[in-house]
């Protein structure tokens, strides 16, 4: 027998008047974690609302474990969602607020207390969780959160940027814990508009653009395609010009570009070819290197190989 | 020996069924819609100033307590209008005007003869009362001067001439001067005299005899003060009660001075008395007096109780029913739904498995424990007051009102909390207007409620409540109906007959359960519509 995924959606599309926020899109996630990549507004958020039935689609299906949320609250038992708000009820403690979500899944006080106290500590805030939520820095704020969200053991897990706005020990804290999600075998759907967040935390990613789904599968397998097209790596270096008589006859390298003395940009259609040659030569050259940055490295060079306008 | 647990196929116990689950979910939204409304500072402004209210009305209320009940001159007889030192009680003793200060108990009465008309002779001889009505001469022996005139023996102004063709000396006031041929000069006056009076073109006067005088003392206002009291036997099954205790009806002993069919005004064939009619349990409905009948009763004996109603009915009414019954839920209910969306916290709640409409039912739920505790809470604390420094007597009726007036605003606060929930709902960005207007609307149907209107009020909330509170009233207190009565027909200033009336929604009968159950049941209406209305209006909606 086939088995219902967590998530489905057919042909689904979502307009907000004439603005299309999701635009025929189709996709089935069950299992692992999930990164849903777009740039601010590509319609991750909509996706997520309309998986939460907080919108209607305009069109198709969605399926939340086989049954549309619109129409039936039933799946949200085995769903957890941080939503991307940053509002919450400030004047609470986190556990007083973890608590009485838990006590919407039907849990007793004591039950909910404790599963909420768990939760908590899940998050490491297990010895601020008598403070009130509105003296919590970002970080906190966004693990008491994700507490909120686990505390009655979900099968699936949906984070709408989780990690917006956190300083690097939170962001830390917050994939470790969307990681051990993961390995946990629930379902876990994370998104960002950054890409090497994502790449920090899972393989499978789901690319959005303008509404529309423009890349499904392993992240590897989608740079490993990028790889194969026009690259810039920025080197800074003592002598650029001595550095640039070096790299120009290697076969990986199609061009170099003085940007000044001490900065060149070398341009090359294979990249892990070039990564992998490139250091021994400057080695070779025994000319001091400063910095070494891969400028289309990022999301919007990868939307821009993928829909080509980006 | 414990029986072993029976779980379901998923685990849990049997107890744990979808009602547990669901009172779970119910208490926690309700628990979290307390927490909320306590922590705005809006809940305790309108609470506080709901208290501030209550607490002026009952320092009123210890006021008039403290002071007690003065008497009240009820018939208005005991002040003297004229200014001739009578009051008004002895003046219809006697038959004298008290608007025309030369007749006073004893001053006679003045019976006419004949008079100097406006086109006939201007002059008449004789011995008589004359009343001169404008500019005259009269030759002859003054008798007597009935009102006494420092100018009386005074000589003329030169203003006033022989041929009495200038306009009067005073213009329109009492005068009289000597001339210098030994006539009198007299306007506006009453006065004895043998002789000839001589009246001005376009003027009158009057002569005739006057009864015989003598000598009557002023009585004190005072003994025109609660005179005439409510002369009624409640074991007597007679309808026809009441005596004239002051006489100003019958007049028996005294000149007939009013005219005789203001003694049967009540129309039931018998002068001066009081018509008492009464239900077939025996409880007064109707009072019909004749007029000047027990119109002056003691006023502390009946006005005590009567005013002690009145502050429970008006405060239940006004302050509870009408002020707090409509404000708190505009600033409590308003926003139950509405500001969780605008403050971006509602998908907290529903990305649980909770359906939306079950969703309003708990908000409201935890806003009607909040603000119907609160006003069951203030009911108590002046059920507490009126039953301390009330009159003396069984107060407990006193509780059932003040619990009936309490229960009437806790079915109003959720009225108007679904209503205005629902318009927060319908538009969260003019529901404050829309309930506004609604508000105004609301408290101008409970005047016209106050004020006697049947028909037109009856589609608001604060009909049916103001209604409620009369049945309850009447439910507690059966003798309402006669304290009202008595108000009316005996010139009571209480209030109550303007505060109170008998339910009116009863098919009829009368039956004041009747009217509390028509009440409830229209009330819940009320209350439900806009819960459902709210319900299709929230599962349509889109959160974004």
């Amino acid at each position: 027998m086939k088995s219902t995924p967590a998530i489905a959606f057919d042909q689904v599309s979502k307009w907000y008047g004439q603005v299309i926020g999701v635009n025929d899109v189709s996709l089935a996630i069950d299992g692992g974690v999930t990164g849903i990549l777009g740039m601010n507004g590509a319609g991750k958020s909509t996706l997520f609302k309309l998986l939460m039935g907080r919108l209607r689609p305009s069109n198709g299906a969605v399926r939340l474990f086989g049954t549309d949320p619109w129409e039936s609250t039933s799946p949200y038992r085995r769903v957890g969602y941080v939503s991307e708000s940053e509002k919450m009820y400030d004047w609470m403690t986190s556990l007083d607020f973890v608590s009485t979500l838990a006590r919407l899944h039907g849990m007793t006080r004591h039950e909910a207390e404790k599963r909420a106290e768990q939760a908590l500590s899940f998050v490491d805030l297990e010895n601020v969780l008598n403070k009130e939520i509105g003296k919590y820095s970002k970080g906190m704020r966004q693990r008491v959160k994700i507490a909120a969200a686990l505390v009655h053991d979900p099968d699936l897990l949906i984070l709408d940027e989780p990690l917006h706005g956190c300083d690097p020990l939170a962001r830390t804290s917050i994939m470790n814990i969307i990681r051990e999600m993961g390995s946990r075998g629930k379902t876990v759907l994370v998104s960002s508009h950054i890409l090497e967040e994502i790449e920090r935390i899972t393989e499978q990613i789901v690319i959005l653009h303008s509404g529309k789904l423009v890349a499904l599968g392993n992240l590897h397998a989608i740079r490993a395609m990028l790889d194969q097209h026009p690259h810039r790596i920025l080197i800074r270096c003592a002598d650029s010009r001595a550095l640039a008589a070096i790299f120009i006859d290697q076969k990986p390298v199609y061009g170099v570009r003085f940007i000044d003395s001490e900065s060149l940009e070398v341009m090359t259609k294979n990249l892990s070819e070039a990564h992998q040659l490139l250091p021994s030569l400057i080695l070779e050259s025994r000319i001091p290197i400063y910095s070494i940055e891969n400028p289309d490295d990022n999301l919007e060079s990868l939307l821009g190989y993928l829909v080509g306008d980006a | 020996m414990s029986k072993p647990k029976t779980n379901d196929p998923e685990g849990r116990e049997l107890s744990t069924t979808v009602w547990t689950a669901l009172d779970r979910k119910a208490g926690a939204i309700i628990e979290l819609t307390i927490k909320q409304l306590r922590n705005k500072t809006s809940t305790w402004t309108v609470l506080g100033v709901s208290m501030l209210l209550l607490v002026l009305l009952s320092a009123f209320y210890i006021d008039s307590v403290r002071e007690g009940f003065e008497s009240i001159d009820n018939d208005g007889d005991s002040v003297d209008y004229d200014g001739d030192g009578y009051p008004l009680g002895q003046e219809r003793k006697y038959g004298s005007s008290d608007f025309d200060p030369s007749e006073y108990p004893g001053s006679g009465l003045f019976i006419p003869e004949g008079q100097i008309y406006y086109n006939g002779a201007r002059s008449h001889t004789g011995n008589h009362t004359w009343n001169a009505d404008g500019p005259s001469f009269f030759s002859g022996p003054w008798d007597s001067i009935r009102l006494e005139y420092l100018e009386a023996d005074e000589p003329c102004p030169d203003a006033i001439d022989e041929n009495l063709e200038d306009a009067p000396y005073s213009n329109w006031a009492p005068f009289s001067c000597l001339m210098e041929n030994g006539d009198r000069y007299v306007q506006f006056l009453s006065f004895d005299g043998n002789g000839t009076l001589t009246v001005a073109e376009g003027w009158y006067a009057v002569y005739g005899i006057t009864t015989e005088r003598f000598d009557v003392a002023p009585d004190p206002p005072e003994a025109y003060i609660d005179e005439d009291g409510i002369d009624w036997d409640p074991n007597d099954p007679s309808t026809s009660q009441g005596f004239d205790d002051d006489g100003d009806c019958t007049r028996s002993e005294y000149p007939e001075q009013i005219s005789s069919d203001r003694d049967d005004s009540n129309r039931n064939r018998i002068p001066c008395d009081v018509q008492w009619i009464r239900a077939t349990d025996g409880s007064v409905i109707q009072i019909q007096p004749d007029m000047l009948v027990d119109e002056d009763p003691v006023d502390s004996e009946l006005m005590g109780e009567s005013s002690h109603r009145s502050f429970i009915i008006i405060t239940g009414k006004i302050a509870f029913a009408m002020i707090i019954g409509i404000f708190l839920p505009l600033f409590l209910a308003l926003g139950l739904i509405r500001d969780e969306g605008e403050n971006g916290t509602l998908h907290y709640l529903l990305s649980k498995p909770i359906h939306r409409g079950e969703f309003i039912v708990y908000r409201l739920s935890g806003y009607l424990i909040f603000s119907g505790g609160f006003v069951l809470l203030m009911s108590l604390a002046m059920a507490l007051v009126t039953i301390f420094l009330g009159p003396d007597g069984n107060r407990l009726g006193d509780v059932n009102v003040w619990f009936g007036i309490g229960v009437v605003t806790v079915l109003s606060l959720a009225a108007y909390g679904s209503i205005f929930n629902a318009l927060g709902l319908l538009s969260p960005k003019y529901g404050v207007y829309l309930a506004l207007i609604y508000g105004v609307y609301e408290f101008a149907m409970a005047v016209m409620t106050l004020l006697g209107a049947e028909l037109v009020p009856v589609v608001s909330v604060s009909h049916w409540a103001l209604q409620m509170i009369d049945a309850v009233v009447l439910v507690a207190w059966p003798d309402t109906i006669m304290l009202s009565q008595m108000a009316t027909a005996f010139n009571i200033d209480s209030g109550i007959d303007i505060f109170w009336r008998p339910p009116i929604h009863t098919f009829g009968t009368g039956s004041p359960e009747l009217a509390i159950v028509v009440s409830s049941m229209v009330l819940i209406a009320f209350i439900s519509l806009p819960i459902l209305v709210g319900q299709s209006i929230f599962k349509r909606r889109e959160i974004d």
